[in-house]
């Protein structure tokens, strides 16, 4: 799986299940920016979960961290699981 | 030392009469229920309610509305933003350590715990939602208020099932007298128009069923023919404030919150003692503590809640403590019974009764029964100076509160 393809797909669960506006989201924005506190960390990493079957710990994302480090961390756990 | 006056300085509504004190008075005076055979109930032993029409969260509460609130916390945070724009107080300019917030709810985010509790049944636990608990607990009405409104003075929920409300507004009451805070935001909230909770009101006899083809005439308070009531949802926000507080502003004052009184039947969990005598001690407690007689009492919003038991017990009381001098009403006839939120709501139409010096009639009154020896206003909206107004709220549990405003000048 590319990471642009991963992307897109973090890009719509955020589109579709979080209310952020498309336009407002771009690799280099962070979840803090997106008003998203460690409370929808979480629960995107369950819909991630759900939606993606990619479990990422709670440990490893934080809302300072930007939307395309999130994709990059699922495509890491995507490959870890797969190896 | 003579106790503060407390001023009575916002009001906000949902209700299913409409969305804003203006709509929803407008729909309480006009006498039209506002009961309708409700999509979500299809299929079950009662389908009727009183559901707030066109409530849109994401356009009314804001972005993300529907992801972070429970419809209880929305509708709250609705009313109280009327409410607090009402009074002309600026959050963003107020000592927020001074402001209290003390909200009613009898049952809390059952619509989040109900679509959760679904989804870990069919899918599993890691469906289940990061966010449900802080939507769930019924706390977090006057939570997310304080959040809203900066307000970092004493913040709780009171739970007194149908009474909750009108308890809540007791408390600010004690509050703003005790000096612990200028302004509370105080009121009541509920949400709990579901399958499940309509139909266990419904198991244990206490909803209207003969009438629910026609569901607009189903809740009737003190008619002949009433047979239960209907399930309504709503919130009711009032900005109260000490009056010199309001004074030093020149701030418009609706009315006074003059008294309130409480009290527990403990004679059955559900049923109203029949002689009224935990209700007598409360509505008793409460004019006292307003410093007037019965006698005085010129309004009554009633708990009215169309059922057989507690109109007649309620009617006995009023009957043998008020006479037949004030004018009653139910206002649960047009926007039914909001459980937690009803004393609440209620006591918003009692501000508004006295302020307009109008009391909405009691819709579905067609024959009063015999048993109800009140002056109970029915058919249109009756031109009446009030004084003292007095709302009563009574609880499952036993549990009574008792509000006693009186006008502002």
């Amino acid at each position: 799986m590319s990471t642009t393809t991963t992307y897109d797909q973090l890009v719509d669960i955020l589109v579709t299940r979080f209310e952020v506006s498309r336009e407002d989201i771009s690799p280099d924005v962070t979840f803090e920016a997106l008003e998203m506190d460690s409370l929808f960390l979480v629960e995107l990493l369950l819909v991630i979960q759900s939606e993606m079957g990619v479990t990422i710990s709670e440990d490893s994302a934080s809302p300072s961290d930007t939307v395309g480090q999130a994709a990059k961390l699922i495509d890491a756990a995507t490959a870890a699981a797969g190896s | 030392m003579r106790r503060p006056d407390v001023a009575v300085t916002g009001l906000g509504l949902v209700t299913a009469a409409g969305i804003g004190t203006e709509a929803s008075w407008a729909g309480v005076c006009s006498g039209v229920s506002a009961a309708s055979r409700n999509p979500e109930l299809a299929g079950l032993p009662v389908d009727i309610s009183c559901t707030v029409p066109d409530f849109n969260p994401n356009k009314l509460v804001g972005r993300r509305a529907s992801l972070i609130y429970d419809r209880f916390v929305q509708m709250a945070i609705v009313a109280a933003r009327e409410a607090v724009a009402d009074s002309g107080l600026d959050p963003e300019t107020w000592d927020g350590a001074r402001v209290g917030v003390v909200l009613g709810c009898g049952m809390g985010g059952l619509r989040s715990y109900d679509q959760q509790h679904k989804r870990m049944n069919e899918v599993g636990p890691q469906a289940v939602s990061a966010l449900l608990i802080p939507m769930m607990i019924p706390n977090m009405a006057a939570g997310h208020l304080a959040l809203q409104f900066g307000a970092t003075g004493p913040n709780f929920v009171t739970a007194t099932a149908c009474a909750s409300g009108a308890t809540a507004i007791g408390c600010a009451l004690g509050l703003l007298r005790d000096g612990t805070c200028d302004v509370v935001i105080t009121g009541g909230t509920e949400a709990g128009v579901l399958p499940v909770v309509t139909t266990g009101f419904a198991q244990m006899g206490a909803l209207s069923t003969k009438r629910l083809d026609a569901p607009e005439t189903a809740s009737r308070p003190f008619d002949a023919d009433r047979d239960g009531f209907v399930i309504g949802e709503g919130s009711g926000i009032l900005v109260l404030e000490r009056a010199e507080h309001a004074r030093a502003r020149g701030a418009r004052v609706h009315a006074r919150l003059a008294g309130y009184g409480a009290s527990d039947d403990a004679h059955h969990i559900t049923a109203p003692d029949p002689e009224g005598t935990g209700v007598t001690r409360a509505l008793t407690a409460a004019l006292a503590d307003a410093g007037v007689s019965p006698a005085e009492v010129d309004h009554v919003n009633a708990h009215g809640t169309s059922t057989p038991l507690n109109d007649a017990a309620e009617a006995r009381v009023l009957r043998r403590l008020i006479g037949d001098r004030a004018a009653v009403t139910s206002t649960k006839g047009v926007v039914g019974h909001t459980l937690g939120a009803a004393g609440a709501i209620e006591a918003v139409f009692s501000v508004l009764a006295i302020e307009h010096s109008t009391v909405p009639p009691t819709a579905n009154l067609e024959l009063q029964d015999p048993e109800i020896e009140l002056d109970v206003v029915a058919g249109a909206a009756r031109e009446h100076k009030s004084n003292v107004a007095v709302s009563n709220s009574f609880g499952f549990g036993g549990q009574n509160a008792v509000l006693v405003f009186t006008s502002a000048a």
